[in-house]
């Protein structure tokens, strides 16, 4: 299959990212001060009162840093490459994806996967240098990492998915930025990354629990700060994988859809 | 299989809502769209043979790159139909996508941001080449088109000639037997042009591709192309080797005369046309099937006008298309015009 012998289509983004240095020094001094400011944020917060909402200082430090972290995983310069969407919908350079014998979902999917490995190199870089420093704790034992990573492995499958929502969203409309800044703050207030979520109202958590992005951070990083305790892991787990399933199901048809459209329009 | 192209009344209508001026008429837009039909392709029939480069002409907007959307299998005909190696490119995309290249001039397919031999080691893996084959055939473009001693560089950093040549070598890696070229050289500078060139014909003669080329540079169709197929407003006007092209628009010869004085008046003369004029420059060509000898036209100007430089040439290719073009329109409109004539009611 084409898919297969395409794999290196997941080594645009790192390749590119290699080939720029001024753009890995960035991304390096971006995560450093991103880190240091919210790690003192919240150390700073916390100097006042001792536990918030359930949670001691280490633990509500460890959650942001974490958070700050796994957001690199999916937040390079997507259009330096010129390789999105929006862009090829741009410069009519669409058509190129539906005159290969690799489908463009195929495709997508391999850059996508590319481009998350990469950033998973850099949050695991940065959470070794964290775990080092003492900034964040370790996992309370063996089976929170194990599950750990699981519920982090459908939290970027989701993640996944909802990049990809809001790129399908240029095959209809070639502006796309306002959306994209929504769901961007959407989903960086509703995944816990500017506070954890139990700080919000009820009425917010409740809200946000219809919504996809809960899925994506927040839950596992309260399984690993401990917030979750692992008796629930199962059902948030099987929550994930819920919108895993159903996400691919509404992507599938977006595709399809957007080819449509596509080869009704010429590109 | 053959790489020969088949074509038979293929059309495409594109429906597109008109916005109002105004915010009333945004409104209005919303609520009842304007929806307008645009004939962009309408009955176009014609054949390309294995191994045969044919120049689809055309002024601008005239359906070229609609009707290759088509072959390429990215756009679907509300009409007819196309077959290309065999294959009916819009109802078999990816099987399609096997046998084509495709170059749409001014969009490249590289990766922007890496060196082009990583773009062309992911159209490699895309297409399933075998390695040694990739090899090969890299080896034989870079002979034609000097591509290794800018293939490191990232495609960002290319100059429009370098990537264009990169872009045709990325569209032909696969060894497609059908390529199709939407005006691949627009904005290249000549000595680029003419590499191209000699790469398309190496491609045609040598490999045996069948091409479809659009151009507007008729330097490019007269020294690559035997066959044109000319369409204006989406429709076909002529399907003929450019002998015939030449024998129909009359133009076998010019008379280029420089005028004494750069401001007077000159009209066409009996069987002759005025071509062009630039200041005290114009040239005549002749017009119709009463048009006089290039030598009593010669002797007609002289006496008609005080020359002080006067030559005589064979028409180029770009004044014989103007005339057909110009031919051609004048045709159409005759054609519109014949409804709003004839009496409306009876048939
Ligand atoms: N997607 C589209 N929607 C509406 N009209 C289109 C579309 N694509 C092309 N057209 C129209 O169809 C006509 C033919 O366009 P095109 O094939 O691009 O011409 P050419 O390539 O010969 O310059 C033009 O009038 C153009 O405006
Ligand atoms: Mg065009």
């Amino acid at each position: 299959m084409a898919a297969v012998h395409a794999w290196r289509a997941a080594r645009v983004t790192p390749l590119g990212e290699l080939h720029s240095p001024p753009r890995m020094t960035a991304e390096l001094l971006r995560m450093t001060v991103q880190v240091v400011l919210v790690a003192s944020l919240w150390r700073g917060l916390y100097a006042a009162s001792g536990t918030t909402a359930g949670l001691d200082r280490d633990q509500a430090v460890t959650y942001a840093v974490l958070a700050t972290l796994a957001l690199r995983v999916r937040n390079l310069d997507q259009f330096a490459g010129r390789d999105t969407v929006i862009q090829h919908m741009h410069f009519g350079t669409i058509v190129y994806w539906y005159l290969r014998p690799l489908a463009p979902q195929r495709y997508y999917a391999l850059r996508a996967l590319g481009e998350q490995l990469y950033g998973l190199v850099w949050a695991l870089a940065g959470y070794a240098v964290c775990l080092a420093a003492g900034v964040v704790q370790p996992p309370k034992s063996a089976a929170v990492a194990g599950v750990f990573v699981l519920s982090a492995l459908l939290g970027q499958w989701v993640m996944y998915y909802v990049m990809l929502v809001i790129d399908q969203l240029c095959f209809w409309t070639l502006r796309n930025g306002a959306a994209m800044l929504i769901l961007i703050f959407a989903q960086n207030l509703l995944s816990g990354v500017y506070a954890p979520l139990w700080f919000f109202p009820d009425w917010f958590i409740t809200m946000s629990g219809f919504l996809p992005f809960q899925a994506t951070l927040s839950v596992p990083l309260s399984l690993y700060v401990g917030r979750i305790p692992l008796s629930d892991a199962g059902a948030q787990l099987l929550v994930q994988a819920a919108w895993v399933v159903a996400l691919a199901l509404f992507t599938r048809l977006l595709w399809r859809r957007a080819a449509r459209r596509v080869i009704s329009q010429g590109g | 299989m053959s790489g020969s192209i088949q074509v038979r009344g293929l059309s495409r209508t594109f429906h597109t809502t008109v916005r109002r001026p105004g915010l009333a008429g945004a409104l209005k837009s919303l609520i009842k769209p304007d929806r307008v039909a645009k004939e962009a392709v309408v009955d176009v029939s014609f054949d390309v043979a294995p191994g045969e480069l044919l120049a689809l002409l055309g002024p601008n907007g005239a359906g070229k790159s609609t009707t290759i959307k088509m072959l390429t299998g990215i756009l679907t005909p509300t009409a007819g139909e196309a077959r290309v190696a065999g294959v009916v490119p819009y109802e078999e995309r990816e099987r399609n996508a096997r046998n084509i290249g495709a170059v749409f001039g001014q969009r490249t397919q590289l990766w922007w941001d890496l060196p082009v031999r990583e773009s062309f080691a992911i159209l490699r893996d895309i297409y399933e080449v075998p390695n040694a084959e990739h090899r090969a055939r890299l080896g034989e473009f870079d002979d034609l088109l000097e591509l290794s001693s800018f293939w490191d560089t990232r495609v960002r950093h290319l100059s429009l000639g370098q990537r264009v040549r990169c872009d045709l070598a990325a569209a032909l890696l696969h060894d497609p037997q059908v390529v199709f070229l939407d005006e691949p050289t627009i904005g290249m500078d000549v000595v680029v042009k003419e590499q191209v060139r000699e790469f398309l014909r190496h491609q045609v003669e040598e490999r045996g591709r069948t091409v479809l080329l659009t151009t507007h540079d008729m330097t490019e169709v007269e020294r690559l192309a035997e066959r044109v197929v000319l369409i204006n407003h989406g429709r076909l006007v002529l399907d003929g080797t450019l002998d015939e092209i030449r024998r129909k628009f009359g133009s076998t010869w010019q008379v280029r005369a420089t005028l004494a004085d750069p401001h007077a008046r000159v009209e066409p003369l009996e069987g002759i046309s005025l071509l062009r004029r630039e200041g005290p420059q114009v040239v005549f060509g002749p017009d119709g099937p009463t048009a006089p000898t290039v030598h009593q036209a010669l002797k007609q100007v002289i006496e008609r006008y005080e020359v002080t430089d006067i030559a005589i040439d064979e028409a180029d290719l770009e004044d014989v298309m103007r005339t057909a073009y110009v031919q051609a329109e004048a045709a159409s409109s005759a054609q519109a015009e014949v409804p709003s004539g004839a009496p409306a009611g009876g048939d």
